[in-house]
């Protein structure tokens, strides 16, 4: 044997003892063990099934609509059961499919285009899907037991509130829906922290792929835009099951605040659905085109700017419940303004399809029918955006036709072009090019049969949401047209359906990089390995494949970072935001009960809420927060996360051996995620003050000052203990660390003592007036947040009696510090905002 | 946070999000103060346009606009001097600082020209 093949032989051998390593260390387990996995690809392929089931369910109640309206005066539906219907429908598509399904994706996707091995959170994840699983199966549990939310998918009050919908529907989607968001804002924290902090050595934030910008810019939307609905849920919760009247007129109250919370969220929902389809889009253009995109920085310009424009356009949706002139032009301004990032994406689009050498595979033909029919959707949301047009069609179906022309067509069709695209790298098969082409025309002629027309049916004048219509009316042949289309598109539904199903056993198995395409994923084994990556690459340019054909050679070789597993520990590569260079590595979690018992304990809090006892719920609550702890337990210098070694790598260094790393990250966007909390919060409060037409301020403040200025103090001295104890920490100064850590808990916990003595001195009613009841919320904001910082900070001291924190181990106390500044921030700004500004500008105003 | 801004560097990411999180700040304080005087103290609708209300929310207006436009002018200025990944992302902050300027001066023209509580 010459010294060229033995040297071959040695580096087959020794690649594929790495192979053996790491699939024995990032292998998910069989059999009912499979409930504990947290690998990103597993949890991101079961989400994307899931929402697929749920949008089967959404697509049967589309079916029902369309049968219903296809006839005058048609006897199909009930008025109850179809307004159920049309709840549920809008609700399942926008909540339980939309939304999930991309996040699957790009929980699927993202560290396989970023290079490396998982999510920075990997039971976050999994606690994520659980939370979506168990929350849709809650809420569609509702049309079973025959009592389905019926006020529409946004809920207006009082509609829904308790004196117009008494039944259990709005308790269904109130708590079901808060359930499911907490999937999202997990999934949320985590891509965004991720994107941030694990790319690939040398993925400057330049050179990263564009749909990570749209998932980032997705993530941090969903971050700060899905709290003022959860606000908004928790309030109506609350005045349904115990009377405290926020959207009650007479008593102080305020209908239209539902709709301020609602669309606060609802109209970022579009862009953060939106968003992610268009990065679908960005991704495969210029692979079929065969060359880079044209105008990467305007793409990731207009990515940004409508990240942030979208926020400033909910009052669009609420032209007619009257606001004055110049408010309104301030919103149709903006409403205009968002148009241009979206034009200059589909600029960016063109010019890479007309400089380039276009293929017209299947996911082509996709794209052009995105194209086509989200350009339509754009130019009528141009029209919604003028205020005497808005007027005109306000609440008719013309306004239905362009919803779904939007989001159909900028979600679903880019959506479908992704799944044929990244197929292949799923199950290592190609997808049949016949029956997709079929699948497509199918679907788009139908699509347009149904929302085209629809468009004319609503500047006839057909209210939405009417449950039949009088022959008189003229809307005959506009609806039948519609339910033919209807049933086309389902027709075209069935076709992909069909196309899976044959997929898996008669696909034509796909040769490598089946695209030819220039980002990283396409450099793995199709299916791919549970730790996607034998080896980390470095990146020098935005197309490393393209740079390199045989990067994927190599990476499987181990040829690249991190080409060890033999520690037994399931390691990546944290990286600097702006840069992408190397500056720690990060020991992640492996499988774990607690995700999934954890979030089966928050059903019972959902469920128990719903039947109303509230004792078990409870219960339930405080055990699902001891699990949330327990779980948090095992983490950063414990043992079992990461045994501390007398000789460990320095170059670069386990991350909780490092004084934040990305766990310090993942604090910040939680508490961004709160902060939009507190702010919505902190909205209600003043909006009711100003706006509600009954509302009254107490001649005297309720809040005891003495008691308010002292819980403030105590917390104050708290955080400063902590700063000055964390500064030594940092010089490597762990002397009596554990005892005080204590002493700073006790001080968070006389800080509980007041504000909860604050709370019984009040003495608040407020089951009578929204004042109370909404004092009464923020007081139990602060309690919340005040006792976990507390019993944050006692585990500390217990960690670092125990070692896991300490000079060598200076990781945790500094994540817990931002918690303890957080609550300081808001308690400084309520207690001026509940406790001052009152006594300042005096009762009565 | 006005004084970070200034010290920061033009290719630090903050800039990315800096010029339209002042955009945002903006909008929402001109309709928040539009909303509150509109409920305490609603100007006489005979004044028009012509209100103090529509004075002082001009006024922050043209200081915001003003700020604004001389952040895209230093980012640009940057990117000129600068190459590779420090140019792009001058480049790209410039972009988004022009466009929360032109944003602020499209979305508060209508304070010039209607009466603010009708």
């Amino acid at each position: 044997m010459s010294d060229t093949q033995a040297s071959g032989h040695h580096a087959r051998d020794k690649a594929a003892r790495l192979h053996r390593e790491l699939e024995v260390v990032w292998r998910n387990p069989r059999g009912l063990r499979a409930l504990t996995v947290v690998n990103h690809s597993t949890l991101g392929l079961r989400f994307m099934a899931t929402g697929l089931v749920f949008f089967l369910v959404g697509g049967v109640l589309a079916m029902l609509i369309r049968t219903q309206l296809a006839l005058p005066s048609q006897a199909f539906m009930t008025p109850e059961i179809y307004h159920q219907v049309t709840t549920m429908h809008g609700t399942v598509m926008m909540f339980l499919f939309a939304i999930p399904v991309l996040e699957g994706l790009a929980i699927y996707l993202i560290p396989k285009m970023l290079g490396t091995r998982d999510l920075l959170c990997p039971r976050l994840t999994a606690f994520g899907y659980w939370c979506y699983l168990f929350g849709g199966i809650i809420l569609l549990s509702s049309m079973a037991l025959e009592m389905a939310p019926d006020s529409g998918w946004f809920m207006y009050t009082p509609l829904s509130s308790g004196e117009y919908s008494p039944g259990k529907g709005s308790d269904f989607w109130l708590l079901g829906i808060t359930f499911v968001e907490i999937s999202a804002l997990s999934a949320g924290v985590e891509l965004t922290v991720s994107i941030l902090r694990t790319r690939a050595d040398g993925m400057a934030l330049h050179r990263m792929p564009l749909f990570a910008w749209y998932i980032l810019v997705m993530a941090l939307m969903i971050v700060v835009g899905f709290p003022p609905l959860i606000f908004g849920s928790v309030l109506l919760e609350l005045e349904r099951a115990v009377g405290m009247p926020f959207f009650i007129v007479e008593q102080g109250g305020d209908p239209i605040l539902w709709q301020h919370l609602f669309w606060l969220f609802g109209h970022p929902e579009v862009y953060i659905i939106f968003l992610p389809a268009a990065g679908i889009v960005s991704t495969l253009l210029p692979v079929f085109a065969r060359r880079p995109i044209v105008g990467y920085g305007w793409a990731v310009a207009a990515v940004i700017i409508t990240g942030f424009i979208s926020f400033g356009l909910w009052v669009h949706h609420m032209f007619t419940v009257g606001i004055p002139h110049l408010a309104q032009a301030f919103f149709s301004a903006a409403s205009m303004l968002v148009a241009v990032p979206t034009a200059i994406q589909v600029f960016v689009w063109l010019a890479t399809l007309w400089l380039g050498r276009p293929r017209m595979s299947l996911p082509m033909l996709w794209i052009l029918g995105f194209l086509v029919i989200f350009v339509c959707g754009g130019l009528t949301g141009v029209m919604l955006a003028l205020v005497p047009f808005n007027w005109q069609v306000h609440d008719t179906h013309f306004v239905v036709a362009h919803m779904h022309y939007v989001l159909v067509g900028g979600m679903f069709f880019p959506l479908m072009a992704g799944f044929v695209y990244w197929l292949p790298l799923v199950s290592g098969r190609m997808p049949s090019e016949r029956l997709g082409r079929w699948a497509f025309w199918l679907t788009f002629l139908g699509f347009n049969l149904t929302f085209l027309i629809m468009h004319w049916t609503g500047l006839l004048g057909m209210p939405r949401r009417v449950y039949t219509y009088d022959s008189a009316m003229g809307w005959d042949i506009y609806n039948l047209i519609s339910s033919v289309g209807g049933f086309m598109m389902s027709a075209g539904i069935a076709m992909v359906l069909l196309d899976l199903a044959l997929h898996w056993r008669f696909g034509r198995p796909a040769p490598p990089n089946p695209w030819e395409a220039d980002t990283l994923e396409w450099g793995l084994s199709m299916p791919p390995a549970p730790y996607n990556f034998a080896s980390l690459p470095t990146i020098k340019s935005r197309h490393p494949l393209w740079d390199n054909p045989a990067l994927g050679d190599e990476m499987a070789r181990g040829e690249h970072a991190l080409a060890d597993a033999s520690h037994g520990r399931r390691e990546i590569l944290g990286g600097e935001v702006l840069t992408g260079r190397v500056r720690e590595r990060i020991h992640l979690p492996t499988n774990s009960w607690w995700p999934l018992f954890a979030a089966l304990v928050l059903a019972v809090v959902c469920i128990s809420l719903l039947v109303r006892l509230y004792p078990l719920a409870l219960g339930a609550f405080l055990v699902a927060v001891a699990m949330l702890l327990r779980w948090s337990w095992e983490n950063g210098g414990h043992p079992a996360a990461a045994p501390l070694g007398d000789d460990e790598a320095t170059s670069p260094p386990l991350h909780s051996r490092t004084r934040g790393g990305p766990a310090r990250f993942t604090m910040c966007v939680s508490l961004m995620a709160d902060g939009a909390f507190f702010l919505s919060l902190l909205f209600g409060w003043f909006y009711l003050w100003s706006v509600s037409p009954q509302w009254r301020l107490p001649a005297e403040s309720p809040l005891d000052p003495i008691l308010l200025i002292g819980a403030g103090i105590a917390f104050a001295l708290g955080v400063l203990w902590l700063e000055r104890r964390l500064r030594r920490l940092y010089a490597g100064d762990e002397t009596r660390l554990s005892p005080a850590f204590y002493m700073i808990a006790a001080l968070g916990g006389l800080h509980v003592l007041l504000l909860v003595a604050l709370l019984w001195q009040a003495d608040l009613a407020p089951t009578d007036n929204a004042h109370d009841a909404i004092l009464l919320v923020s007081l139990a904001y602060l309690l919340g947040h005040g006792l976990l910082a507390s019993l944050l900070m006692a585990m500390q001291g217990r960690r670092a009696a125990l070692g896991y924190v300490s000079a060598r181990l200076p990781m945790e106390p500094g994540v817990v510090a931002l918690f303890w500044r957080y609550q300081l921030g808001i308690y400084a700004i309520l207690a001026v905002s509940l406790g001052v500004l009152p006594r300042v500008i005096g009762g009565g105003a | 946070m006005i004084r970070r801004v200034l010290w920061l560097e033009t290719e630090h990411p903050m800039q990315l999000v800096l010029g339209l999180t002042i955009w945002s700040l903006w909008f929402v304080t001109v309709y928040g103060g539009l909303s509150v005087v509109c409920a305490v103290a609603p100007p006489a609708p005979e004044q028009g346009a012509l209100t103090g209300l529509n004075l002082v929310l001009g006024v922050l207006t043209l200081m915001t606009l003003g700020f604004l436009a001389w952040l895209t002018q230093r980012c640009m200025a940057a990117a000129r001097r600068k190459r590779g990944r420090l140019r792009y992302m001058s480049a790209l902050a410039g972009g988004l600082y022009l466009f929360s300027t032109v944003g602020v001066a499209f979305a508060g023209l209508p304070l010039l020209l209607l009466p603010p509580c009708l």
